[in-house]
């Protein structure tokens, strides 16, 4: 986890960038910017639950109830806005219940001992009956609210664009540069200057690319910004606080966590609850971008699995202990450049289908793979 | 002669400082422990031995609240007191090396080394602790120092993840955690099992140091040389049963394999 800031990115990156690559080359319509915005909107909320999802994989759970919680969020946020109440508050009631619903799974998880696949594997049935009886009878509510719609469709003026992704690179060698003078005054162990400046590079390349990109069609749009910023503090809080060391801990040895003291069942009604937050913001992402809740959109479709997918692919293992919520975002941009390219190459639905299942398979088996080696050095 | 000896043991005892009785401990139909009683005094090793399955390691981990007795008595300095959970027993002071040392493959030596206990940066008094951020830097600091003590000079960095590391490494790891925590108790449950000459050689002269530095010590090992090199009593358990309790100075090691084995079937005494 603290190897090098950058190491566990590489693979995922790897991917990313040779299947741009290759559809830059066969498909010249992939790499535009136009395609690029549509790429970064269709990822968002498989993004949001990925991320969410992954937090709960870090402790060796699963939640496969994750799509269906969000279908249940947005359509509650939907129904309520149809009778009425303001966008604002709509959608905090549904982050609540979507707390709610990880609280209630989690505790099933923790104090009565069910393990996690099984809870929410009926979480996933209950939930989706749930969100048809929310939804009604025609099975779908539009979304009219101008606040919620404007999440997905605001994006920021070019000249703010830079000034944030100035800023964040700002901030980043900042933070570099003061951590490796604290080290060397308390003649710590140093990064080598190399390693530095290109962590530096990396990451300004990375912001500043994605920033021209972006404004050369329509501007950064407000949802990257607001997805990009959970996901920090979600990384930030698994991998810089005592609550996330303890996330990393009970997923490396549970017992061994128990006994230095970590309270284990509470950490996994936590995480549950995370991954419930997360599934809210991704359902009322979702409305926002489709216009409407549908059952459709978020139960019966493939959004489970790509998210599961997204936080696989990103290098988070299934067996607990070792991920990052950033890969969940570049595993999602995976999943969703593979569709992407697939459709602009007019690749039919059969082979779309078989093409990520064998992504996911490599995914998987890297994982599995690189668990073992691990293991034979005991 | 050997009842004799015990006894000898019970009248020039220390005055205990963790002292337990009547332990009782269950694992389904298994009585892992059978109103077991035991004590340590500061200043002194106290070696705990018996055959495999005699009830060592589940005594130590309840003595660190990893288990819960089923029954059993408490004191510490003539205090009652109940340990119920680890939290219970590392407040007040007792630290152990399990058996299977406990350690987190995917973090590294630091973070394993300050693991529950994580120091976090001053200020941030606005978020509850769990969530304010971790003091890296400190916590490199402490892990260094504690490494140091033990002189792992194998090991390059306290960043490479324990996963990655050797078995003697892990001990030592495991070792320097028990070590470097404030305590007046600590437990060792075989920490030579995976080790060679020369770091058995260092980890006696930690528990050596740990006795001069006023600790109670509590060492298991199958080792009897060892044993008698360092251990000012000697425990000995069977079946989840007391057999007896000498004093090192007092017996040899053949009178210790036969309560091991045999058990001591007249006037057995546990120290009081
Ligand atoms: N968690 C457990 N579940 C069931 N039985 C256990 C457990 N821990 C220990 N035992 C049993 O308790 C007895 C004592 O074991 P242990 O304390 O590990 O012995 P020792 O450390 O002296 O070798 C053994 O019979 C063992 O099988
Ligand atoms: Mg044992």
């Amino acid at each position: 986890m603290r190897e090098t800031r950058f190491g566990s990115f590489v693979p995922v990156l790897f991917a990313l960038v040779a299947i741009w690559l290759w559809f830059g080359i066969t498909e010249p319509a992939f790499l535009s910017p136009r395609n690029f915005y549509f790429l970064f909107m269709q990822s968002a909320v498989v993004g949001t639950l990925a991320v969410g999802i992954t937090v709960v994989l870090l402790l060796g759970d699963i939640d496969l109830s994750a799509a269906a919680t969000a279908g249940v969020c947005a359509a509650l946020m939907a129904v309520l806005i149809v009778a009425g109440v303001p966008g604002i508050p709509a959608a905090l009631i549904a982050m609540a219940l979507g707390v709610v619903m990880g609280l209630c799974q989690g505790m099933l998880v923790s104090y009565v001992g069910i393990p996690s696949f099984v809870v929410t594997l009926a979480g996933l049935l209950g939930f989706q009956g749930l969100m048809l009886k929310i939804l009604g009878i025609q099975g779908a509510v539009n979304m009219r609210d101008p606040i919620i719609r404007g999440i997905t469709t605001v994006s920021l003026p070019p000249l703010l664009g830079w000034l944030i992704g100035s800023a964040c690179v700002l901030i980043f060698i900042t933070v570099i540069l003061t951590i490796q003078r604290r080290r060397k005054a308390q003649q710590l162990e140093l990064e080598s200057t190399g390693a530095l400046f290109g962590q530096i590079l990396f990451f300004a390349v990375l912001v500043l690319g994605t920033v021209a990109m972006l404004n050369s069609y329509r501007g950064v749009p407000l949802l990257v910004i607001l997805l990009l910023s959970l996901t920090a503090l979600l990384g930030w809080i698994t991998t810089s606080t005592p609550f996330g060391r303890a996330l990393f801990a009970v997923g490396g040895n549970a017992e061994s966590a128990r006994r230095v003291g970590i309270n284990v069942k509470r950490i996994r009604v936590a995480a549950f609850a995370i991954v419930g937050l997360m599934a809210a913001i991704g359902g009322i992402v979702g409305a926002s971008r489709y216009a409407s809740v549908s059952f459709n959109a978020f139960a019966g479709g493939p959004l489970l699995l790509e998210a599961i997918g997204a936080a696989v692919i990103g290098g988070t293992s299934l067996f607990g202990g070792r991920g990052s919520v950033w890969n969940a975002i570049l595993g999602a941009l995976v999943i969703g450049s593979l569709g992407n390219g697939l459709d602009l190459s007019g690749a039919s639905a059969a082979d779309k289908l078989m093409f990520s299942g064998a992504i996911l398979l490599l995914a998987v088996a890297i994982d599995a793979v690189s668990r073992n080696g691990a293991n034979q050095s005991t | 002669m050997i009842s004799e000896a015990a006894d000898k043991a019970g009248r020039s005892a220390p005055p205990a400082h963790l002292s337990v009785g009547n332990i009782n401990k269950r694992f389904g139909g298994v009585q892992a422990l059978d109103g077991v009683a035991f004590e340590v005094a500061r200043g002194e090793v106290m070696a705990l031995v018996g055959d495999n399955g005699a009830g060592k390691s589940t005594l130590m981990k309840i003595l660190a609240g990893a288990y819960v007795a089923d029954e059993g008595d408490f004191s510490l300095d003539g205090n009652r007191i109940s340990i119920n959970s680890p939290q219970d027993a590392t407040a007040l002071g007792i630290q152990i090396v399990y058996q299977d040392l406990a350690l987190c493959e995917n973090l590294d030596v630091a973070a394993n080394l300050s693991l529950g206990a994580e120091p976090v940066k001053p200020g941030w008094r606005f978020l509850p602790r769990f969530l304010r951020p971790i003091d890296d830097l400190l916590m490199e600091k402490k892990a260094l120092q504690a490494i140091d003590q033990l002189e792992v000079r194998t090991l390059k960095s306290v960043r490479a993840k324990v996963g990655g590391l050797s078995g003697g490494q892990r001990q030592a790891i495991a070792i320097a955690r028990a070590v470097g925590a404030d305590s007046s108790v600590v437990l060792l449950d075989e920490p030579t099992a995976a080790l060679g000459v020369v770091q058995t050689r260092q980890v006696l002269d930690v528990v050596k140091r740990l006795r001069d530095t006023d600790h109670a010590v509590v060492y298991i090992s199958h080792n009897l040389r060892d044993i008698f090199e360092v251990a000012d009593r000697i425990t000995v358990l069977r079946h989840g049963a007391n057999v007896g309790t000498w004093q090192t100075s007092q017996t040899t090691p053949d009178e210790i394999v036969v309560a091991m084995t045999a058990g001591v079937t007249t006037g057995s005494n546990h120290a009081a």
